[in-house]
């Protein structure tokens, strides 16, 4: 009983521990993990009058510009939107956007 | 039989001699004591065409995609511009400390002192054999043993371009968020 459990147990690890190790090493090399710490394009200082733009250089900036700029919206997953506007409670948005109006015009005396 | 008496003398002088050199320590291997021009000059002819005959008949894919200068452009800047450098930068701790100094890759081929580079192709071809198989005893690693082709092409991509790049191109096409 004792020699089948051990056998199946050295069974078990002959095969998890490559397929760990493997998967661990594909992962490794993402160049997203390469970098030393996140860094943002500066596309503020492209200049487009000098561009040509069948240059690859060019079009790999635009490329990396352009899905910077789409990033931030990107993350935010609008299929759950629906769900999430039907949970919240309208009332008290009005009671916050009446508020802040009164504090507003009371600001203006 | 006097030939093959001499012949038995020539091999034992010369394993005696190498034994010698090797175990009494006289050859300085310290990084910042540089060969003798005679040493630097064998050694680089032999690592020259060495690599040129190794990466003749790699064949070179188009390399004018903007993709391939995304993905090599981050790798660049992660695994190879603390030692071949970025433009605007002229020397850095390790291109100062290794020996033989790594070539700075942000200046074009016609820059480079003391070796050719043969045609555009060739350079390619050395570029990719050297990215993925290192070089013995220089400090260069061999990439190919953790990257594929593929990625090690658009490293090739990206040094081709590098020359061309103000520090501001260089930014934008090596910054990963």
């Amino acid at each position: 009983m004792k020699t089948s459990l051990i056998k199946t147990v050295s069974k078990i690890a002959l095969v998890l521990i490559p397929t760990i190790t493997l998967s661990m090493a594909a992962t490794a090399h993402d160049p997203k993990m390469h970098a030393k710490k996140a860094v943002k394009a500066d596309c503020s200082k492209m200049d487009h009058s000098k561009m040509d733009m069948k240059d690859p250089v060019v079009i790999a900036m635009m490329k990396k510009c352009k899905k910077q700029a789409k990033a931030p919206h990107a993350k935010m997953d609008h299929s759950k939107m629906g769900k999430m506007g039907k949970k919240m409670d309208h009332n008290k948005t009005k009671d916050i956007d009446d508020k802040s109006n009164k504090k507003e015009s009371h600001d203006h005396h | 039989m006097k030939i093959f008496k001499l012949l038995l003398l020539l091999i034992a002088l010369a394993l005696g001699t190498t034994a010698t050199v090797m175990y009494s320590g006289i050859v300085n291997v310290a990084a910042d004591e540089p060969h003798s021009d005679f040493v630097y000059w064998l050694l680089e002819e032999t690592r020259n065409n060495s690599i040129k005959k190794a990466a003749q008949h790699i064949e070179v894919p188009n390399l004018e995609d903007a993709e391939l200068l995304l993905m090599g452009g981050a790798d660049y800047e992660f695994m190879c511009s603390s030692c071949h450098l970025k433009p605007g930068q002229s020397e850095s701790d390790m291109s100062l400390g290794l020996y033989p100094a790594p070539p700075n890759l942000a200046v074009s081929n016609d820059e480079h002192k003391g070796h050719e580079h043969g045609d555009e192709n060739q350079a390619d071809r050395n570029n990719f054999w050297v990215i993925k198989h290192g070089i013995k005893a220089s400090g260069m690693p061999a990439w190919g043993k953790t990257h594929d082709d593929q990625r090690i092409w658009a490293m090739v991509a990206f040094i081709k371009r590098l020359p061309t790049l103000s520090p501001e191109q260089y930014q934008i096409l090596t910054a990963v968020e």
